[in-house]
């Protein structure tokens, strides 16, 4: 290397490469705004956040949420279930066949093989698609994220630490807006021993008037305010729990299928 | 506390570099490392495809675990029946065998327009010298579809309209219904007179 | 053809000129720093905290863990790592140009514009305004002035080299020239495709990985290497072994380095993770390499250079950048990156690389330059040997548990049996102990400011005196008649 040019050369050479690789690869393979059809139906996915879930988002971001949780489920691997339809002219053989043979958690060649078996004896098979890993033991989701699950967020906030649970579907795991908040209020309330601090800045406690406020968090025994105050979210926490509450992706897609 | 070069300290010299070779065990370790780094990319990359995420290694194998539900499904479930039901004899590439049965890929009876002449094969039998592309055959079928049920025979004979070249359109179960019923039980297998004038009534 | 030894013909005693044209760049630019470290380290303090009292500080939106933990963190690699590199290099091109330093006020502006980006950007995260891509936290406002500081400094070291009396590259040319190429294209494309007009969806996570990489293991890597390929033969007064090895440890870090960085499990087509996995394997080639440079050029030499504190510093630093490179390929591998991803394994091995590679090097190399470029020596110089031995209690304290942690935390997460809480409290024990490490690294950083300071003021106080005897000589009669 014999001057500064052929070192620039490298650098251009080098840093250029990856930048291709890793910057304008995927810009344009996956820049482009689209939405994937939901497996065996016509809808599309995704819709898009409503309004107060995208502030939600940017509440999510200002207070770095994503320092403790990830948004991502990750899957290991994928099996065949076996699933009987209809017994068929001879359930007698049929269900010999059923008991005998492996039905879960099999390849996709094991499964089309103890199918035909059965379709052999005259019962009818489905085989069921499974998305197996330890986030979905977890019950954090059916399969993994995929591209389409945000496509249109900004900022994409995966998160890096689990220090506390994945979010990608805790809309589906709690519903509730309720608890949602009165979790954000007080962590500890809803999930004893917890870690997370309490965003208490985000509410405000009020003394009740004339009549309680139809926002006022509904504490479970033991926690919340004292005799004669209320907690009310402030609108960040509104937007936030919205947000919380929009986070389902438990569709299945080409990229990413499962049986529902 | 001022700085100064102390006098028995060697003076500041800037640094210099040998000129040593490379060790030739490291060029070899980098090639046999970028040999097994592009195995692993073959094995694992999906070759960039945008829809194959990890674990799929490959757009084939995420082809295979999609779950089939319609048309797809039909096609599925039908291949299955034929292999057990027809395949022996027709062959489970539709090419037929010799003294066995004719072949069903390419074959006119089965790119048919209208279903009701080829519904009733299955369900009836056939009997007789028949051509079929150009070759003779005399020999007699069963009828072997008699004991699947409607929505079986109408995905094995949408499976055979489909495959190996051919270009038909669907059977449907209420189609298998229809036939079935203006057959009656125990239908006499048909003649190939029959099925000619079937086959051009639609 | 071996050369043990290559004695220079040209004249050995350095110019003092070219040390004094550094001299206010760089106590520009580490002064500064060294305050952000001290401000970072204080911070992480506060985050590492809040895992054992989650109450601690709470009611404080701007001190919350989300906001404290990423300040923390840019404060340490964009407030102390980057200005104090950018210091080393302007002394180290004007070291081996054999030349004085071109346009030192230019590099002056710089590092004030350059600490205030940093104000600015760590202001921005505290009040809730960061950009939420990990690394990239800073605010519009703070990014452009990093970007345009790092433009004026790599104008002033380009000119340096450019009027080099000293014709030959020595290898640190190539590693430190790289880096400053490096950053503002990595930067720029980061604020482009993420800030300013952002990319859609995932493809934005895929970008943010790039950057992250490409700073704290390539930049750095660059940086830090460049600085210790120039200070060890120095030190041990022996030539580096070699300029060929160096130039494949140069080429392969670059080539191979810049492709590590997307983690297994991401949600982004398999070619991605699949590409850095590989690319992570081919590290083994760079952390040989730089590793055998090191090692040949000091081997015999460290007992007798135990009692030089830079040497002590800079050959931690290496050391724990050969057991950092060695955690990222681990973690890049599959089956274990299964275990460790988004446990506290990551910031172990972030955290051995900013603080334990890069800052220890910067440390070893601050120790040496400021001196001779100031003119003083250190006011309090057995709190340099206290520095080094704090730090290393503290790196140990604060790695060794968090990297166990994480595997362990890894462990549980992917025994779906194994409830949430269960798995927080099981880390427990490992955060407190790393507390403690973060603890030490304050004091150590306390110190390391302290001196600095201390220097400045001894530095400034000369400055005056200087100035009021110019003010109290009488005219010359010459003068006075004029």
């Amino acid at each position: 290397m014999r001057n500064g040019a052929s070192i620039f050369l490298a650098v251009f050479i080098a840093l250029g490469l990856s930048w291709c690789g890793f910057v304008l690869a995927p810009t344009r393979q996956l820049g482009g705004a689209k939405q994937a059809t939901i497996l065996n139906s016509s809808d599309r996915y995704p819709l898009g956040r409503p309004g107060e879930a995208n502030l939600g988002l940017q509440v999510y971001r200002a207070n770095g949420c994503a320092a403790c949780h990830t948004e991502q489920v990750r899957q290991s691997g994928v099996t065949c279930d076996v699933v009987l339809a209809n017994a068929g002219k001879n359930p007698g053989v049929v269900s010999n066949l059923v008991s005998t043979s492996k039905l879960k958690e099999l390849t996709k060649e094991e499964a089309d093989g103890v199918s035909q078996k059965i379709a052999v004896a005259g019962g009818k098979t489905e085989i069921h698609i499974v998305a197996t890993g330890p986030d979905i033991a977890r019950g954090w989701g059916m399969r993994q994220s995929v591209a389409e699950d945000y496509l249109y967020d900004y900022p994409v906030q995966l998160g890096n630490l689990r220090a506390g649970p994945d979010l990608a579907n805790t809309g589906v795991r709690e519903p509730d807006l309720n608890w949602q908040l009165v979790h954000l209020y007080l962590p500890a309330s809803e999930v004893n021993g917890s870690m997370m601090p309490p965003f208490r800045y985000l509410f405000e406690v009020r003394k009740i008037g004339a009549a309680p406020s139809p926002d006022a968090l509904v504490f479970p025994k033991g926690f919340g305010p004292p005799a004669g105050y209320a907690v009310v979210p402030k609108p960040e926490a509104r937007a936030l729990a919205a947000y919380l509450l929009s986070l389902r992706v438990n569709v299945p897609l080409y990229s990413a299928p499962f049986t529902q | 506390m001022k700085y100064e070069q102390k006098s028995n300290t060697p003076l500041d010299t800037e640094p210099t570099a040998t000129h040593e070779t490379v060790p030739t065990w490291i060029f070899v370790l980098a090639l046999l490392l970028l040999f097994l780094s592009a195995v692993y990319f073959d094995h694992h990359s999906g070759w960039f495809d945008a829809q194959v995420y990890q674990p799929y290694a490959s757009a084939e194998e995420l082809d295979e675990y999609q779950p089939k539900s319609g048309a797809a499904a039909m096609l599925a479930e039908g291949k299955r029946s034929y292999e057990t039901v027809c395949g022996l004899c027709h062959g489970y590439d539709g090419m037929g065998k010799p003294g066995q049965a004719p072949p069903l890929a390419g074959s006119e009876w089965v790119n048919t327009k209208g279903v009701n002449g080829l519904i009733r094969v299955p369900l009836a039998g056939l009997n007789g010298p028949l051509t079929v592309q150009g070759k003779d055959w005399n020999l007699s079928m069963a009828a072997m579809g008699a004991a699947l049920s409607d929505a079986d025979l109408a995905n094995v004979l949408t499976y055979v309209r489909q495959s190996w070249g051919n270009k038909a359109g669907l059977v449907t179960a209420d189609d298998v219904k229809s036939v079935r019923a203006s057959l009656g039980a125990r239908p006499k297998p048909l003649t190939v007179e029959q099925l000619k004038a079937l086959a051009e009534l639609k | 053809m071996t050369d043990m030894q290559s004695p220079d013909p040209r004249p050995q005693t350095p110019d003092p000129k070219l040390d004094a044209s550094c001299g206010l760049p760089l106590l520009a630019l580490s002064g500064g720093a060294a305050l952000w470290l001290v401000v970072g380290s204080a911070l992480a303090m506060i985050a590492s905290i809040k895992f054992h009292a989650p109450d601690f500080l709470a009611d404080c939106p701007w001190l919350t863990y989300g906001r404290v933990q990423p300040a923390a963190d840019d404060a340490l690699l964009y407030g102390f790592c980057i200005p104090t590199a950018l210091g080393v290099m302007l002394w180290i091109f004007a070291r081996l140009s054999r030349t004085p330093l071109s346009m030192p006020l230019v590099a002056v502006a710089a590092a004030n514009v350059w600490h205030l980006g940093v104000l600015i950007g760590l202001a921005g995260i505290l009040i809730g305004d960061s950009t939420g891509f990990a690394w990239l936290e800073f605010p519009r406002g703070g990014s452009v002035l990093l970007l345009a500081a790092f433009l004026l400094i790599a104008i002033c070291a380009t000119a340096t080299f450019g009027q080099r009396k000293e014709r030959e590259l020595y290898p640190s040319h190539w590693f430190l020239l790289a880096a400053l190429l490096w950053f503002p294209w990595i930067y720029a494309t980061g604020n482009l495709f993420l800030v300013a007009w952002p990319v859609r969806g995932v493809v934005q996570a895929a970008i943010d990985y790039w950057f992250a990489n490409n700073l704290l293991f390539v930049w750095l890597g660059l940086a830090g290497v460049g600085t210790a390929f120039y200070f060890l033969p120095k030190l041990v007064r022996r030539p580096l072994q070699s300029r060929y090895l160096a130039l494949f440890a140069f080429w392969t870090l670059i080539l191979f380095g810049t492709w590590c960085g997307i983690p297994q499990g991401a949600p982004l087509p398999v070619w991605m993770p699949t590409l850095s996995a590989g690319a992570a394997a081919l590290l083994l080639l760079p952390l040989l390499a730089v590793g055998m440079v090191a090692w040949r050029t000091v081997w015999g030499s460290v007992k007798s250079k135990w009692d030089n504190r830079p040497f002590c510093f800079i050959g931690a630093g290496m050391d724990c950048f050969v057991l950092s490179t060695l955690m990222l390929i681990a973690m890049a591998c599959p089956q274990i990156g299964r275990v460790t991803e988004f446990t506290w394994f990551g910031p172990a091995q972030t955290q051995l690389q900013l603080y334990g590679f890069f800052a220890m090097t910067m440390f070893g190399a601050i120790y040496y330059i400021l001196p001779r470029v100031v003119g003083f020596d250190w006011p309090f110089p057995k709190l340099v040997r206290v520095h080094f031995w704090i730090s290393l209690l503290g790196i140990l304290l604060l790695i060794v548990p968090l990297a166990i942690g994480g595997v362990i935390q890894g462990l549980k997460w992917t025994n779906p049996g194994v409830a949430v809480v269960d798995v927080a409290k099981a880390t427990l024990p490992f955060l407190r102990v790393s507390t403690t490490g973060l603890l030490w690294i304050l004091l150590g950083n306390l110190l390391f400011a302290l001196n600095i300071f201390a220097l400045t003021l001894v530095w400034k106080l000369a400055l005056l005196r200087k100035a009021v005897a110019i003010v109290k000589t009488p005219l010359t009669t010459a003068e006075a008649k004029a």
